[in-house]
């Protein structure tokens, strides 16, 4: 089974570990050349489902494919062209940081010199040189995070997965994440991204598959996501004209406890109708000294989202 | 981070053309295991403490048994029963962790993630254990070179002995490796390992003696000679010279055991195989001992020798016949076209070995449909 489109195609995938159902029923697709982010709950079978298109778990029901091919039908072939990246660190200790990536190379058949050079120029992407020769234990979690986004991409994958690949990354490696998944899937390869910093996934994911309990809830790509209804939050100096411009205009709001100050929340449909809110209210002289979305667009259909956050 | 994350911008990879063979595959886990213990301290104590222990062990039996002629062997057999000994006991802890070890440290799906089969997996992690498990047999080779040389031990015996004593690490190490697999938990596995040595080593021992009822035969008609002086010798004189005494044949009804239909059980005991497939310099002594009783020229056989000569008499089976000879302890004329035993003790350890590798490997196929409960594969 191999077709042309690489890329990842789910559908219908199902996997239990014995009487657990740890997804019930995913559909999910990630299109080449974008970053598809897989947005859910502790425990709602995110790993589970990078594990199946890893080639690692085999789905219980369901068709798969990721590159164009049945990872249940030619694991190798899937496995050659796919990078992944586990939450799990799983870092041989006592290697090097440039062993860990010749031997990784080496596991895929990459002739020597290859893998030398492509370890070299890897550690200097991910800006691990300085510790090229050094045991991979006196790496910080966010180096060896680093050195694992590596470590996948040893053979160029066509298709990588990443599973939190942004938690121990302190603020300027995020930014460097964000910048190097953009530029994989400007490259054309299929990137996904499982994550629960959704401000992060907003500005560097084309779609969103959200997914609770074992199924896919919603699947939307950014653009979508952006003219749904959405939050905002306003503080004005004093408080008191605001509600009164809010009441004048109709505009229903309720204070939201959980910020240190007290602030509005409104619910706006559009890009258009927050100008049209703010302009209001500057001109009814409101001194308006916040007005954003409460969270980012993914952030705000992940909460939209019958989601068990308890 | 650079853009030049690609091999070249706008490949959609060179990934597809990447292609292993089956022994760069297990090339590269067996250097990869390797790199690994070389650089674990752990390994390094283990063997100097082995170094100490087998060190004392030597000095102490060279001490004891210096006065007795033919020492250089008794002391060799000694050295070879003890590496033995020692090598059972490590090398399970050199090797039944290798899998599941991974499995906890995250790193096995690191492994499974690549174009490697569990078959190369196993073979590389086995090869490995193996090695790691022969550095200490390297170790104990000054006291072997040593006990060498204070004579008396053919070339062939030294060589065949350090061979078995490669190959029964090499099983040790292959059932290790398999059990490491099966088990979820590293504390499970070498605990598992220990007690499946302890069946060969033990095990074997105790069914052996409990089946030694079932193989009575009650109302045996055996012969029985014995030296005695005739009824009219004078025994005013002391001593009456030997040649006076007299072979005297008698038959008795007793209870004996028919070994050699549970001897088998013995060929697989490490012990055992290792002994019996030692060629001792058994002809050499046969020499020497056509003349009577000499306890100059008596050689003792050290104790694998021992081992291999108890197993043989228990192979053949009920002495019906026992001679004068035998009685004046030239020991018992064993037919010589019996099949050694240990080539089958090879053959049921292997199986056995190779049985766990196979389900082990089992195990590690992916994509996995089944996982052990409160497991997870990575």
């Amino acid at each position: 089974m191999n077709n042309e489109y690489g890329g990842i195609v789910a559908r219908g995938i199902a996997r239990s570990f014995g009487s657990v159902a740890a997804i019930r029923h995913i559909d999910f697709a990630a299109p080449p050349g974008e970053v598809t982010a897989l947005i859910g709950p502790n425990g709602s079978g995110k790993t589970t489902l990078l594990l199946i298109l890893a080639s690692l778990l085999a789905p219980d029901s369901g068709t798969l494919t990721v590159g164009g091919v049945d990872p249940m039908q030619d694991a190798a072939a899937v496995r050659r062209r796919v990078g992944w990246m586990p939450d799990t660190l799983g870092v041989w200790e006592s290697l090097t940081a440039t062993e860990i990536l010749t031997v990784m190379g080496s596991l895929y058949g990459m002739p020597v010199g290859q893998r030398r050079s492509r370890a070299a120029e890897l550690l200097a992407a991910v800006r691990l040189e300085e510790f090229a020769d050094q045991p991979a234990r006196v790496l910080s979690r966010g180096q060896q995070q680093r050195l694992s986004l590596a470590r996948a991409l040893i053979h160029d994958p066509a298709v990588l997965l990443l599973d939190e690949p942004a938690s121990g990354l302190d603020p300027g490696s995020r930014v460097e994440l964000r910048a190097t998944l953009r530029s994989l899937a400007d490259q054309g390869k299929t990137v996904v991204v499982s994550s629960h910093v959704l401000s992060e996934l907003d500005e560097i994911a084309d779609r969103a598959v959200f997914i609770n309990r074992g199924e896919s809830v919603k699947n939307q790509t950014l653009d979508e996501a952006g003219t749904q209804i959405r939050r905002y939050y306003i503080q004005a100096e004093p408080m008191q004209p605001l509600a009164d411009a809010l009441t004048s205009h109709g505009v229903e709001f309720e204070v939201r406890g959980d910020s240190r100050r007290a602030e509005y929340q409104v619910l706006v449909s559009s890009a258009d109708e927050a100008a049209w809110l703010l302009r209001t209210l500057v001109m009814a002289d409101v001194a308006i000294t916040a007005f954003a979305p409460a969270g980012g667009a993914l952030e705000e259909t992940y909460m939209s989202l019958d989601t068990d956050r308890q | 981070m650079s853009v030049s994350i690609a091999e070249q911008p706008g490949s959609t990879g060179a990934s597809p053309d990447l292609a292993l063979t089956y022994w760069g595959g297990v090339k590269a886990v067996f250097g990869l295991e390797m790199r690994q213990r070389l650089r674990a301290r752990a390994w390094y104590i283990m063997l100097l403490v082995w170094f100490v222990v087998i060190g004392l062990v030597f000095l102490l039996a060279s001490v004891t048994t210096a006065a007795t002629f033919g020492s250089g062997a008794i002391l060799f057999d000694l050295v070879v029963g003890f590496v033995l000994f020692f090598g059972l006991l490590v090398a399970p802890g050199l090797s039944a962790n290798a899998v599941n070890g991974d499995r906890a440290a995250g790193t096995l799906a690191i492994l499974q993630i690549t174009l490697l089969t569990p078959g190369q997996i196993l073979w590389g992690k086995w090869l490995a254990s193996w090695v790691a498990s022969l550095a200490f047999l390297l170790v104990s080779t000054p006291f072997i070179f040593w006990a060498l040389a204070l004579g008396g031990v053919n070339p062939a015996e030294a060589f065949v002995s350090l061979l078995m004593l490669s190959v029964e690490l090499g099983i040790v190490s292959a059932i290790g490796i398999g059990i490491s697999s099966l088990a979820n938990r590293p504390l499970f596995s070498i605990v598992t390992t220990y007690m499946v040595v302890a069946l060969l080593g033990i095990g074997t021992l105790i069914t052996f003696g409990l089946s030694y009822a079932l193989i009575e035969e009650e109302n045996a008609e055996v012969t029985y000679s014995y030296l005695d002086y005739p009824a009219d010798t004078d025994f005013s004189v002391t001593p009456p010279p030997e040649d006076q005494l007299e072979c005297v044949t008698q038959t008795q009804i007793q209870t004996v055991h028919h070994t050699e239909r549970t001897a088998w059980l013995l060929a697989a005991n490490p012990f055992v195989i290792v002994a019996d497939a030692v060629p001792y310099g058994r002809g050499f002594d046969v020499g020497q001992m056509s003349e009577p009783a000499n306890a100059d020229v008596y050689r003792q056989p050290g104790i694998m020798e021992s081992i291999s000569e108890g197993v043989r008499y228990l192979q053949a089976g009920p002495d019906y016949d026992i001679s004068c000879d035998e009685v004046q302890g030239y020991g018992r004329d064993l037919p010589e076209d019996r099949f050694p035993i240990w080539p089958l003790g090879l053959v049921l350890q292997s199986v056995l070995a190779g049985g766990l590798l196979w389900l082990g490997q089992r195990k590690l196929v992916t994509p996995a449909r089944r996982l052990a409960q409160g497991t997870r594969i990575a």
